[in-house]
C-alpha cells in the first residue's frame, strides 16, 4: 500500500481533532462505539444487585421464621434452596458483568491506539522530532492502557449506581420509612463530597502522568547515555539523580493517593455511620423505646432486612469510588492523548510532497521530476532556514546539495519527502510509476534498524521482495561478504539501534533498502558520513547504477566523492540563503 | 523452558522478600492496620445482627409483659466504635503502606540503575535501551503489588477466616469446623488456583506489552523511512499483531479473574447459608440463643471484604513474577571489568601508552576483533589509527579507556597496566569522543558541564569556540540554555557531534581518543576546527580513529588496521 493511500485512509480523512474537544466528551464519544458491551455489563451488574436484595430478604425472612415463629429449620427448606439458587445466579451475573466490561475496554483501546498511530504517521517525522520517542511510546502503550479501568469498570458501575440504590431505598422505605430517611440523609452528601475530591484528584492525576512521562524520559536518557556517563566519571552523580527523580515521583504519587483515598474514606465514613445509626434505631425500635414514626411496626424480619440492605445501599457507591481513580487516570491519559491528537497536521500531509504530486506516464522516463518556485522553509523557533529558492530537477538527474551545516540541506530534503510544508512558494513533484513502486527512498545519517531479522529489516523497503532480491540488494550495498559469513544469513537477528552492526554496516544496510525499493526518487542525507573510503566507493558505485536505471537522486553531503558523482551541485549558503548552481561533473 | 533450568517461584521472589524484610517493622505495622480494618468490618456486621435479634427477642418479651432487660449501651457504643475504626484504619493503612512501598521502589530504581552503570562496554552494547527503561519503570512498578496485594492481603484474609472460625467455635465448634473447611479451601483456591490459572497469560502479557512498546518506538523513530517507502502499513501490521497477542491474553485473564471473583462471592454466600442452617439446628437444640444464631452467618458474610482483593492479585501473579525474574537477571549481571584489589595510579605526566600483543575476542564471534596488536604512543605524540568500518578501531578506543579488557596481552599507561589503575583515575585522565555522540535531554550548558560540573561560562564558550559553535550558540535565542533534544535531534547531526567534541575538550584530558572527529562536517568547517583543535591538542597524547588521515591535525604517525591486524 502506498503512503498516500495509507494516510488518506486515516489522518487525511479527518485531520486533527477539534481543538475544543474536552477529555470528557472524547471519552463519551468513544464509549458510543461499544454501547452493546457496556449495556450488557451494566445489565448484568444490576441483575447481580437485585439478586443480592432477594438474598438478603430471604435471609431475614428465614431468620425471622426461626426466631420469632420458632419454625423448625427443616420446614424452611424452600427458603434455603431459594437462597442457593439466588447465589448461583448472582455469581453468573457478576462474571458476565466483569467479562463484558473488559471486552468493551479492549475494543476501545485497540481503536484509540489505531487512531493515534494514524495521526503520528500523518504528522510525520519532522514534527515529531522534538518529542522523546520513549515518551511517545509510553503514551501509545501505557496511557492507552490507562483507559482500561474507565471503560471496563467505571462506566458499567456508574450505570449500576444510578439504578440499584434507588431500588434498595424503595425496598427499605416500604419496610420502614424512617430508616430509609436515615439512609437518604447520608446519601446526597456523598456524591457532593466525592465530586469535590474527584476534581482535585483529576488534576493531580494529570500532573502524575506528566511525572511518569518525565521519569521515563529521564531514565531512557541516562540509560542511552550510560557509556558517556562512565567515560566522564559521572556515574555516582547520575545514580543520585535517578534516586532523586524516583523519590520525586513518590512524592507526587502520594499527593494523588492522599486525595484518592480520602474520597473513599469519606464515603466509607458516611456508610459506616449510617449503618450504625440504622442498627441502633432498629434495635431501640424493636425494644419499643422509640414512640414515634413507624418504629413500633418493626419486626425482626423488617429490621434485619433493613440492616442487611443498608451496606448494599452504599456498596455501588463505594465500588464506584474505588473506580474513581480509574476515571481520573483515564481523564489524565485522555488529556495527554488528546493533546497529541489535536496537534494540527501539515496542510499537504496527504501528498507525498508540498502541494502536488502527479503520476506520469512511465514512457516519459522513470525518475521523478521536481520543480520548486520561490519556495521558502521555516521551522518554528528557528525562523526561516531556506529560500526563497527556484529549482528544477529533471527525471534521472543526480543533484548534490552542498553547503555548511545548518544551511538548510536537510530541510530541503524533508520538504521533498513531504515531511514538512513550504512556508511559501510552489512545489511540484511528478513521480513515474517505477517497476510498480511509486515510493521515495530515504536514507539519513542514522542507521535505523528494527528488532527482527536482517530480512525483516530489508523488507521494510519492499515487503514483497524475494530472498533473491534481498541478496542482490545486499551485494550492491557492499554487504555481501559480511552476510555470507553470518551463519544465519538473512535470518540473523538485529537489535535496536543496530547493535551488533557497526555504524558503517548499518548504513550500508540502509543503502541496501534503497536498492530494494526501486523508488523513482531517492533522497539521501549525508549517506556516507560514517563510511570509510572503500565502502564509500561501493556506495557511489551503487548510486551510479541507481541513476542509470533512471531514478532521480538528491543527496545532501559534505564529501567530495559524492559531490563529484552528482551531475549538478547546488550550493546552499548560510547567510544569504541564495542558491548558486555550479556544474561540477 | 525446561523445568530444571527455570527458576522456581521461590527463586524469583526470594531477593525481593529479603529486601522487604529490611523494612519488616513498617510492613508489619501496615499489615496490622489492614487486619484492624477487616476485624472492625466483621465486628460491625456481626454485632449489629446480634443486637437487632437480641432487641427483637427482648421486645417481644416486654410486649408480652415479661420482665426482661437488655444492656443497649455497650453494644450501641461497640457498633459506633467499629464503624469509626474501620474508616480511620483503612485510610491510614492505605496511605502508610503506599508510602512504604514507594520508598522501596525508589531505592530499587536507583539500585538497578547503579547495576547498569557498572557494566562494561560489551555487555552494555548487547542490551536494548527500551528494555532497560522498562526494567526501571514498569517492572519495578509491578513489584509494588508484592506486598500490597500478594503478601499482606492473603495473610489478613487467613487471619480473618481464623478469627471468624474462633468466634463461632466459642459457641458451637461443629459449626466453626463446617464453615472453616470450605472457606479454607476457597482461600487456597484464590491464592494457589487463581495464580495457576493466570500464570501463563499474565507472564506473556508483560512480554508482549514490552514488544508492543518496542514496535511503537521503532515506528516513531523510523517514520522517515516508513513513510517514504510507503511501508508504514506493513510495519503497522507487525505492531497490530503484537497488540492482538497482548489482548488475547488480557481477555483470558479477565475471564479467569472474573471467575475468581464470582467464586469468592458464591462460596462465602453458601457458607452464610450453611452457618445459618447449622446454627438454626443448634438453637432448636438449645445450645445457643437466637441472637447468637443470627450473629454467626453475619460474621461469615463480612468475610467477603477480606477476600475481595485476592482473585485479582493472584490471577496477575505471573506478571509480578515475570517482572521479578527479569529484574533478578539484571541485578545478576556482572561487569567483565574487575577493579584491581590494590589499585595504584600511573605516574603523572603526559601519558605514554603501550599495547603489548593485545588481542580481543568477542563472545560468539568467529574472528578476533584485534589480533596481537602491538604499538607505542610516546608522550605528546599523535597517532592516527586508520581502517575500514569493522577493522577494530572502536575496539581499540574502548580498550584505551578500559570499557573493555583485552582477552590477551596488556596495555600500559606510563608503565602501569590499565587493570592495576583505579578505573576512575584512568577515566579522569582520558577523553574519548565515541562514534555515537550521546547528548542528554538538558540544556546545552548542562550537556557541556557533564565534563566539568564547575566550569564557568567562559570555559564553556572557549570549548564551543574550538568546535566553531560559539557564533551559532550566541545566535540562539536562549544561548547556552537552549534545550538539546533526544539524541541531539533538535540540533543537526554535525552540530551534535561538535557539541560532543566540545564536551571532551572541556574535560582537559591528558590522553585524547577521537573517533572520526570530523564525520558529518563540511570541508571548510572541518578545516577550521582542525586548526583550533591542533593548538588545543598541544602537550596531550592523542589517538585518532578514522578511515582516512586527511584533515587530522598534526598526526605524527599512522597505522592501518585491517581485520584487527596492524600494517604500517
Amino acid at each position: 500500500m502506498s503512503v498516500q493511500a495509507d494516510i488518506e485512509r486515516s489522518g487525511g480523512r479527518r485531520g486533527a481533532l477539534d481543538p475544543q474537544l474536552t477529555n470528557r466528551r472524547w471519552l463519551r464519544e468513544l464509549s458510543g462505539g461499544v454501547r452493546g458491551w457496556l449495556g450488557l455489563a451494566g445489565a448484568a451488574g444490576i441483575l447481580a444487585g437485585l439478586c443480592t436484595v432477594v438474598q438478603m430478604g430471604l435471609l431475614a425472612w428465614a431468620i425471622d421464621q426461626l426466631v420469632t415463629s420458632a419454625t423448625a429449620p427443616a420446614a424452611l427448606w424452600p427458603a434455603f434452596s431459594g437462597l442457593v439458587g439466588v447465589l448461583v445466579l448472582r455469581a453468573v451475573a457478576q462474571w458476565v458483568q466483569e467479562r463484558a466490561g473488559a471486552e468493551a475496554s479492549l475494543r476501545i483501546r485497540a481503536r484509540v491506539r489505531g487512531e493515534l498511530l494514524d495521526h503520528l504517521a500523518a504528522l510525520g517525522p519532522v514534527r515529531l522530532g522534538d518529542r522523546h520517542s520513549a515518551g511517545l511510546g509510553q503514551q501509545l502503550v501505557e496511557q492507552v492502557e490507562a483507559l482500561d479501568g474507565y471503560f471496563a469498570r467505571f462506566l458499567p458501575q456508574m450505570r449500576l449506581t444510578t439504578i440499584l440504590p434507588p431500588v434498595i431505598l424503595a425496598v427499605v422505605a416500604s419496610l420502614d420509612w424512617l430508616a430509609a430517611l436515615l439512609l437518604l440523609l447520608a446519601a446526597p452528601l456523598i456524591p457532593l463530597f466525592m465530586a469535590l475530591v474527584g476534581m482535585g484528584a483529576e488534576r493531580l492525576n494529570r500532573e502524575q502522568f506528566v511525572a511518569v512521562t518525565r521519569l521515563a524520559g529521564h531514565f531512557l536518557d541516562r540509560v542511552r547515555g550510560v557509556t558517556t556517563l562512565q567515560l566522564f566519571n559521572r556515574t555516582a552523580d547520575s545514580i543520585n539523580e535517578v534516586h532523586a527523580a524516583a523519590d520525586d515521583y513518590r512524592r507526587r504519587s502520594l499527593r494523588t493517593l492522599r486525595l484518592a483515598f480520602l474520597s473513599s474514606a469519606v464515603l466509607e465514613f458516611f456508610a459506616s455511620v449510617a449503618i450504625a445509626m440504622v442498627a441502633i434505631y432498629i434495635g431501640f425500635g424493636l425494644l419499643g423505646y422509640i414512640a414515634f414514626g413507624p418504629a413500633d411496626a418493626l419486626t425482626l424480619f423488617s429490621g434485619l432486612f433493613v440492616l442487611l440492605l443498608a451496606p448494599e445501599f452504599f456498596q455501588p457507591l463505594r465500588t464506584l469510588s474505588q473506580h474513581y481513580h480509574d476515571r481520573a487516570a483515564a481523564l489524565g491519559a485522555a488529556d495527554g492523548l488528546l493533546e497529541l491528537l489535536k496537534e494540527p497536521l501539515p496542510e499537504g500531509h496527504d501528498h507525498g510532497a508540498g502541494t502536488s504530486t502527479e503520476p506520469r506516464d512511465a514512457a516519459e522516463g522513470r525518475g521523478a521530476h521536481i520543480a520548486l518556485r520561490g519556495v521558502t522553509i521555516a521551522h518554528p523557533g528557528r525562523g526561516r532556514v531556506l529560500g526563497p529558492i527556484d529549482l528544477e530537477i529533471a527525471p534521472g538527474e543526480c543533484v548534490a546539495l552542498v553547503g555548511p551545516s545548518g544551511s538548510g540541506k536537510s530541510s530541503l530534503l524533508q520538504l521533498l519527502a513531504g515531511f514538512i510544508d513550504a512556508e511559501d512558494g510552489e512545489v511540484t513533484i511528478d513521480r513515474a510509476s517505477f517497476g510498480g513502486a511509486d515510493s521515495i527512498a530515504w536514507m539519513d545519517q542514522r542507521a535505523w534498524l528494527i528488532q527482527g531479522t536482517l530480512a525483516d529489516n530489508l523488507r521494510l523497503a519492499a515487503p514483497q521482495a524475494s530472498d533473491a532480491e534481498l541478496w542482490a540488494a545486499i551485494r550492491r550495498a557492499g554487504l555481501g561478504e559480511l552476510v555470507d559469513a553470518l551463519p544465519l544469513g538473512l535470518a540473523t537477528p538485529l537489535g535496536e539501534r543496530g547493535y551488533g552492526f557497526s555504524g558503517g554496516q548499518g548504513q550500508r544496510l540502509a543503502l541496501a533498502r534503497v536498492f530494494l525499493s526501486r523508488a523513482p526518487l531517492v533522497l539521501l542525507d549525508e549517506p556516507t558520513a560514517s563510511l570509510d573510503s572503500e565502502t564509500q566507493g561501493l556506495v557511489i558505485e551503487g548510486l551510479r547504477e541507481l541513476m542509470a536505471s533512471g531514478a532521480t537522486v538528491v543527496v545532501a553531503t559534505h564529501q567530495q566523492a559524492l559531490m563529484s558523482m552528482a551531475g549538478r551541485r547546488i550550493e546552499l549558503t548560510h547567510q544569504a540563503r541564495r542558491r548558486e548552481i555550479g556544474h561540477d561533473a | 523452558m525446561t523445568p530444571s533450568s527455570e527458576p522456581s517461584l521461590r527463586d524469583d521472589f526470594a531477593p525481593w522478600l529479603r529486601r522487604l524484610g529490611r523494612r519488616r517493622w513498617r510492613l508489619g505495622a501496615g499489615a496490622l492496620l489492614m487486619a484492624l480494618t477487616v476485624a472492625a468490618g466483621i465486628g460491625l456486621l456481626a454485632l449489629s445482627g446480634w443486637f437487632i435479634t437480641a432487641t427483637a427477642v427482648t421486645g417481644v418479651l416486654l410486649a408480652a409483659g415479661a420482665a426482661a432487660t437488655l444492656d443497649v449501651y455497650v453494644p450501641g457504643a461497640g457498633i459506633r466504635l467499629f464503624a469509626v475504626t474501620r474508616t480511620v484504619a483503612r485510610y491510614c493503612e492505605r496511605l502508610y503502606n503506599h508510602d512504604t512501598v514507594l520508598r522501596v521502589l525508589a531505592e530499587l530504581r536507583a539500585g538497578m540503575f547503579s547495576v547498569l552503570t557498572r557494566l562494561d562496554g560489551r555487555t552494555l552494547s548487547q542490551l536494548r535501551a527500551s528494555e532497560w527503561l522498562n526494567r526501571l519503570t514498569a517492572d519495578i512498578d509491578t513489584l509494588d503489588g508484592l506486598y500490597l496485594r500478594l503478601l499482606a492481603p492473603p495473610l489478613v484474609a487467613a487471619l480473618a477466616i481464623g478469627g471468624v472460625g474462633a468466634l463461632l467455635a466459642c459457641f458451637v465448634p461443629g459449626i466453626a469446623l463446617a464453615v472453616m473447611i470450605p472457606l479454607g479451601a476457597l482461600w487456597l483456591w484464590l491464592v494457589v488456583g487463581q495464580a495457576w490459572l493466570g500464570m501463563a497469560p499474565a507472564r506473556r502479557r508483560v512480554a508482549s506489552q514490552d514488544r508492543l512498546r518496542g514496535r511503537v518506538i521503532e515506528q516513531i523513530q523510523g517514520l522517515s523511512e516508513l513513510r517514504c517507502y510507503g511501508t508504514l502499513a506493513s510495519h503497522r501490521q507487525a505492531l497490530i499483531d503484537e497488540q492482538t497477542t497482548l489482548y488475547a491474553d488480557q481477555r483470558r485473564l479477565a475471564s479467569r479473574q472474573a471467575l475468581g471473583n464470582a467464586l469468592a462471592n458464591l462460596v462465602v454466600g453458601l457458607c452464610v447459608v450453611l452457618a445459618l442452617w447449622l446454627a438454626a439446628h443448634a438453637e432448636v437444640a438449645g445450645r445457643i440463643s437466637g441472637a447468637v444464631m443470627v450473629m454467626m452467618p453475619l460474621a461469615v458474610l463480612a468475610l467477603n471484604e477480606a477476600l475481595g482483593g485476592l482473585p485479582q492479585a493472584f490471577t496477575q501473579l505471573g506478571a509480578t513474577r515475570a517482572a521479578a525474574r527479569r529484574l533478578n537477571e539484571l541485578a545478576g549481571r556482572q561487569s567483565a571489568l574487575r577493579e584491581a584489589e590494590a589499585p595504584f595510579d600511573a605516574p603523572a605526566g603526559t601519558p605514554a601508552v603501550a599495547l603489548d600483543a593485545v588481542s580481543v575476542r568477542y563472545p560468539g564471534a568467529l574472528a578476533l576483533a584485534l589480533d596481537a596488536l602491538t604499538l607505542r604512543l610516546d608522550p605528546g605524540e599523535r597517532l592516527a589509527v586508520l581502517g575500514a568500518s569493522g577493522a577494530g578501531k572502536s575496539t581499540l578506543g574502548q580498550l584505551l579507556v578500559r570499557q573493555i579488557d583485552p582477552s590477551a596481552g596488556r596495555i600500559t599507561l606510563n608503565g602501569v597496566d590499565l587493570r592495576d589503575m583505579p578505573l576512575s583515575a584512568l577515566r579522569a585522565r582520558t577523553g574519548y569522543l565515541t562514534q555515537h555522540s550521546e547528548l542528554f535531554q538538558a540544556s546545552l550548558a548542562d550537556n557541556l558541564r557533564l565534563a566539568d560540573p564547575d566550569a564557568n561560562e567562559a570555559a564553556l564558550w572557549r570549548a564551543l569556540d574550538v568546535v566553531d559553535l560559539a557564533d551559532w550558540a550566541q545566535a540562539l535565542p536562549e544561548g547556552l540554555d537552549t534545550w538539546v533534544g533526544e539524541s541531539g535531534r533538535q540540533v543537526s547531526g554535525g552540530q551534535a557531534r561538535r557539541i560532543a567534541l566540545a564536551r571532551v575538550l572541556l574535560k582537559e584530558p591528558e590522553l585524547v581518543v577521537l573517533d572520526e572527529p570530523f564525520s558529518g562536517l563540511d570541508a571548510s568547517t572541518a578545516a577550521r576546527i582542525a586548526e583550533r583543535l591542533d593548538r588545543w591538542l598541544e602537550g596531550r597524547s592523542v589517538v585518532f580513529l578514522a578511515h582516512a588521515d586527511e584533515g587530522l591535525p598534526g598526526t605524527t604517525k599512522a597505522i592501518e588496521l585491517i581485520a584487527g591486524r596492524a600494517s604500517e
